[in-house]
């Protein structure tokens, strides 16, 4: 791919990125390596300091294009080797761990990083390969022409209007800029969650020793059953000397239920689980976010003339309940706007059909087809019984198994009878079922 | 109680421009004021002796929970200015 002439131009800059998060940064470092002029706006006073998620960067190829020696380079916590995910019931608690040998060496399948360390560090990598850098500064505004073609943007201050080509808006999952240009759809609460974190220093020996982890190995830990009515789950994240606990709610359940997030969090915490874990933990930090969960539906159309749209502002993120990425999708979702900028500047054409190759792009790519092949799973956890009633049924089960009384025992297939009876119905069961092998 | 010590562990720089309005007509006919429970900050607090929505734009985590949850449209709510408003310094 050529680089773009020098051009004699009106615009200070080729690019305008909106956001140095992991979309914007990597948008920007991708163009700057290539010649381009890139500004990166950042409304925070650092690249970071507004970022928040639940703790795991997946494997993705993007990271190592984007930065030779990522995996060396990057400050990240812990490479993940066990993910766990435990049922809770009422008065039970069945846990299923997966490890395997592969993801004790490098290419990990997974690093826990916090975000104002890494999104500043990949900000930097932007910097160093070119792109300028503006924090403290709020893009409020696309800046439009006579032909609604995005030639800009407005920021607060003495800058005013910043003029450039291409506009990337990388604003995160709230994204104004992306609902100004008529691409992101109107806010619908049963599309996103609510994600608060509670962040407590227990130290490196300790977490190795209550996880029974070595070197700087990590563990994600999902739970299902904590959130008290609400859709949603509880999460425990390693990082080297912190433990990350907390809770992703649907929005909507959460608005219907009337419960405070804090609250449920709270007692999550309290679990007698949960608690061990995290005994004489010095709590230091607590954060909250929106996350888009409406999987491929909720994906707008990604360009128009002038203008694409990364990372959470184009709602690339999903979960199938049992793993959750975005992260990954913002940063390939950054580089392949990055590259189309590109061409469009080097074919001086940064037209809507010119930048509609974008979302072919991202068609093509593992983000948009991975969000496709589950892109039934929004619906399959809309499904209230998973967060309560079915915990609850897995450990009456096994609690059935396992115990002796001295009477003589039903088979393990009648104890799962009786109790699916008490359940309600078995066709209901047998649908759930079906609905969710068809999700994922 | 870990809720009480919660919100003193965020760092802010505090915009004296609230970044936050509400309509208090509108708010005061709402019948969940699902802000008051959800935002995950407590920045939102019904006032029974005074009949209006009592909140502190200080203590937001920028989240944008009650902009989706208000049922009333009765919130106004853009980011604050450049460099002011919640500042994570690990999470």
């Amino acid at each position: 791919m050529k680089a773009p002439e020098p051009r004699a131009r009106s615009a200070p800059f080729d690019a305008v990125v909106v956001g140095a998060g992991p979309a914007g940064a990597s948008a920007a470092l991708c163009m700057a390596q290539r010649g381009a002029s890139v500004l990166l706006l950042e409304r925070g006073a650092t690249a970071g300091s507004k970022s928040m998620f639940g703790g795991m960067l997946p494997y993705c190829p993007a990271a190592e294009r984007l930065v030779p020696g990522f995996w060396d380079e990057a400050p990240w916590e812990r490479h993940v080797v066990r993910r766990s995910l435990s049922l809770i019931g009422e008065g039970t608690s069945t846990t299923m761990s997966f490890e395997a040998d592969s993801f004790d060496s490098p290419p990990y399948a997974g690093v826990t990083v916090f975000r104002p360390l890494f999104d500043r560090w990949l900000a930097e990598q932007a910097c160093k390969a070119g792109a300028t850098l503006l924090t403290g500064v709020v893009a409020r505004e696309l800046l439009k022409d006579q032909a609604d073609r995005v030639v800009g943007v407005v920021v607060d201050g003495p800058q005013g209007q910043i003029r450039a080509p291409v506009v990337i808006a990388c604003d995160g999952v709230l994204s104004f800029l992306a609902e100004q240009a008529g691409l992101r759809r109107a806010f619908n609460t049963s599309q996103m969650a609510l994600g608060v974190k509670a962040l407590f220093h227990v130290g490196e020996r300790e977490i190795n020793r209550r996880f029974d982890l070595v070197r700087r190995q990590g563990t994600t830990w999902e739970f299902l059953g904590v959130t008290e009515g609400v859709r949603g789950g509880g999460f425990l994240y390693t990082q080297l000397e912190t433990v990350s606990a907390g809770l992703v709610l649907h929005l909507d359940s959460l608005q219907s239920r009337g419960l405070a997030p804090y609250e449920i969090l709270e007692r999550f915490l309290a679990r007698p689980l949960v608690a061990g874990l995290l005994r004489g933990a010095r709590l230091v930090e607590y954060s909250a976010h929106l996350l888009p969960e409406g999987g491929v539906q909720m994906v707008p159309r990604l360009s128009r003339a002038g203008l694409m749209i990364a990372g959470d502002a184009a709602a690339l993120c999903y979960t199938n309940g049992l793993i959750q990425e975005g992260m990954n999708l913002a940063m390939t979702s950054g580089l392949l706007a990055g590259e189309t900028a590109l061409e469009a500047l080097g074919t001086n054409d940064t037209g809507g059909d010119s930048l509609a190759s974008y979302d072919d792009r991202l068609k093509e790519s593992f983000v948009l087809r991975d969000m496709a092949t589950y892109g039934r799973a929004p619906e399959m956890m809309r499904n209230e019984r998973l967060y309560s009633v079915y915990p609850t049924l897995v450990g009456q089960i096994l609690q059935r198994m396992y115990a002796s009384d001295g009477n003589p025992r039903p088979s393990v297939r009648a104890i799962a009878r009786q109790e699916l009876k008490g359940q309600g119905s078995l066709p209901r069961l047998a649908r759930d079922l079906w609905e969710g092998v068809r999700a994922i | 109680m870990i809720t009480d010590i919660l919100f003193n562990l965020v760092s802010y720089r505090i915009d004296e421009e609230p970044h936050i309005r509400v309509d208090q007509a509108k708010c005061a006919s709402c019948a969940n004021r699902a802000c008051t429970f959800a935002c995950p900050a407590r920045c939102y607090e019904w006032n029974q002796g005074r009949g209006q929505l009592d909140f502190a734009h200080e203590a937001c985590l920028e989240c944008g929970t009650c902009l989706l949850v208000c049922e009333a449209g009765a919130v106004t709510w853009h980011y604050p200015r450049g460099g002011c408003g919640v500042r994570y310094r690990l999470t």
